[in-house]
């Protein structure tokens, strides 16, 4: 009988204990956010979605290569020697032209292995995360700002450079190898003419082997 | 109908599943439960809903360095332990040396996680339990520790934060500043929980003298961290296998001693995270006063990591117990072979052996006092 009255007061005062918390909680400041009328300010370097900027890139892939889950699409095409695609603004010669630079953002992990890498500091994450879409294709970003004419054109000019480049370069290859075959040539007449009486012993050697 | 006792007389038992969808399972597990009335007979876990190829993916990966954000993803819950584990495993394989001040942050950034984790499992346990109000109130304090998080990695649940040898960035300038000031007051809420939950007697009630696990099976299955500690085995990897600068510092190894029924219950264990998340704030304070301001983090990040050949087991101690990467190479780009001994894993095989002869209703209590994740359990 005791213990049990015991027992009651034990429990009713542990209960009162934690009504007690939860009254001063009840007039503490609250810590909800309303969400849609009121927005959290992010720290300025959240990774919640990835930004190129697609003026600085240089086209070298290395944050492709860094990708763990390959979400990142870069094509590129060597820019012809009549154009001059300039330099970044750290300094780096641009070499290619960019048709194709896709990041899935619905595949991206938000892992940052891919900013560390980049030699211009291009790539980089911005603190934007509201970006849902209806459809999950909207979530791949075209960062390329190529128009589909201009891709073909340079596509175009880079394939005929590059064939007149193996053209030269074949060209080249053949006159090359004819001189080399001409020097050949002569090296050997002259061996031959320094040497023919020891170039005749050495040969009669394996005859006599020969029964 | 299935009856529990069939129409000559005979007992029949009967075979009910818990979960997948159980809110109480903690992710996605399947319970088997054999029931001779509201007593557990057998208990059959089966996992595997959250497989996704840990193992086969770190050998596919052609880099080191790109298997760290999968770690994270083992047990979202406390990933910068798991992050952890898995650089001081590739760095004894590198035998690299760690600068002073990224072992700081390291050690920092690990006990809040080991904190925010805690608070997580606890507050979790007490929600199956029916104590709502504890579960919010925890989840305010894990709220700032995530806010650091965020500020210093750009992230707030997988952090990718911890390189090879370094830091993927170096942490804000307030940092410092910020850690203590959670500290002092996350120190006072330590006591408001003991007040709200931990002696409760409702929830004593239902914790006291469940799901005893003594001390010789607790060690046969291997059990590590809070659960192994909670039947009264001093064994904590940071002071009994020091890893990175653990030796530095100063504290206790909590363990439970039965005080509120036998050694080894529920109320244990869950006793046992309680006080570690005390401990865990007095290495933070340590640290935080021991960190260097000055120093590169990024500077000793090798660019290339090939290990010689050779095999490695590292572990460390996570939030859960033991973690261990065991990590082969073969002197190419990606290791020829990674295994995670998941402790999640290990104390979920325990759960046959300690809930049979339990009621149904305090199997939640059980599956919430081990704290398992199930991502870590599954790979
Ligand atoms: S953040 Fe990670 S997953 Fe996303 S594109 Fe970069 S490397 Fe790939
Ligand atoms: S690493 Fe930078 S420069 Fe190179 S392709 Fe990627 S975004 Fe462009």
């Amino acid at each position: 009988m005791v213990s049990a009255f015991k027992n009651s007061w034990i429990t009713f005062k542990s209960i009162f204990t934690g009504m007690g918390v939860t009254i001063r909680h009840f007039f503490g400041p609250s810590v909800t956010l309303q969400y849609p009328d009121e927005r959290a300010v992010l720290p300025k370097d959240t990774r919640a979605k990835l930004y190129v900027n697609i003026d600085d890139c240089i086209g070298c892939n290395l944050c492709a290569r860094a990708c763990p889950v390959n979400c990142i699409d870069i094509e590129t095409v060597v820019a012809t020697s009549d154009v001059d695609l300039g330099k970044t603004s750290t300094g780096n010669p641009k070499r290619f032209w960019l048709t194709r630079f896709d990041i899935d953002m619905a595949k991206c992990m938000y892992c940052d292995l891919c900013v560390h890498p980049c030699p211009t500091f291009c790539i980089y994450m911005v603190p934007e995360y509201e970006y849902s879409e209806y459809d999950r294709t909207n979530l791949i970003y075209h960062f390329s700002n190529l128009e589909p004419a201009m891709v073909a054109e340079v596509k175009e000019k880079a394939e005929k450079e590059a064939a007149e480049k193996q053209r030269q370069r074949e060209e080249m290859m053949r006159k090359k190898a004819e001189e080399a075959k001409i020097k050949q040539m002569e090296a050997k007449k002259k061996a031959e003419e320094n040497n023919s009486g020891e170039n005749d012993a050495q040969s009669s050697k394996p005859e006599n082997g020969d029964p | 109908m299935i009856e529990a006792i069939t129409e000559n007389g005979e007992r029949r038992e009967m075979t009910i599943n818990m979960g997948p969808q159980h809110p109480s399972t903690h992710g996605v597990l399947r319970l088997e439960l054999v029931l001779d009335g509201e007593v557990i007979t057998r208990v059959k876990p089966h996992i595997g809903y959250l497989h996704r190829c840990f193992e086969k993916y770190a050998e596919k990966m052609d880099d080191y360095a790109k298997v760290i954000p999968y770690t994270d993803r083992m047990d979202y819950v406390s990933a910068m332990n798991q992050e952890h584990g898995y650089v001081v495993a590739i760095e004894r394989m590198l035998e690299l040396e760690v600068p002073e001040r990224v072992e700081y942050i390291r050690v920092i950034m690990a006990e809040l996680q080991r904190i925010a984790s805690h608070l997580l499992g606890i507050g979790a346990f007490g929600l199956d339990l029916g104590a709502f109000t504890p579960f919010l109130y925890l989840f305010t304090e894990r709220e700032k520790i995530l806010d650091i998080f965020e500020k210093a990695s750009g992230a707030r649940l997988l952090y990718n934060y911890m390189a090879v040898a370094g830091l993927m960035r170096d942490v804000h300038p307030e940092f410092k500043e910020e850690v203590s000031d959670f500290v002092k007051t996350f120190r006072p809420k330590i006591k408001e929980l003991d007040d709200l939950l931990s002696y409760n007697q409702i929830f004593i009630k239902r914790t006291a003298n469940i799901g005893v696990l003594p001390d010789k099976v607790a060690l046969n299955y291997a059990a590590s961290g809070p659960v192994l500690r909670g039947s009264g085995v001093k064994w904590d990897l940071r002071k009994n296998d020091p890893y990175s600068i653990y030796d530095r510092f100063e504290f206790e190894i909590p363990v439970g001693s039965g005080e509120m029924g036998t050694l080894g219950d529920c109320w244990d264990r869950y006793i046992v995270r309680v006080r570690e998340m005390e401990q865990s704030l007095r290495i933070i304070e340590q640290a935080v006063d021991g960190m260097p301001d000055e120093g590169d983090v990024m500077a000793a990040i090798p660019k290339r990591i090939r290990p010689k050949e050779g095999e490695l087991y590292a572990r460390t101690e996570s939030p859960r117990g033991e973690l261990g990467y065991y990590i082969v190479s073969d002197k190419s780009a990606s290791p020829f072979r990674v295994k995670a001994r998941a402790p999640s894993f290990v104390h979920l095989s325990m759960l046959p052996a300690i809930s049979s002869g339990a009621l149904i209703a305090d199997m939640v209590a059980i599956v919430g006092s081990i704290d398992i994740v199930l991502g870590e359990v599954d790979r």
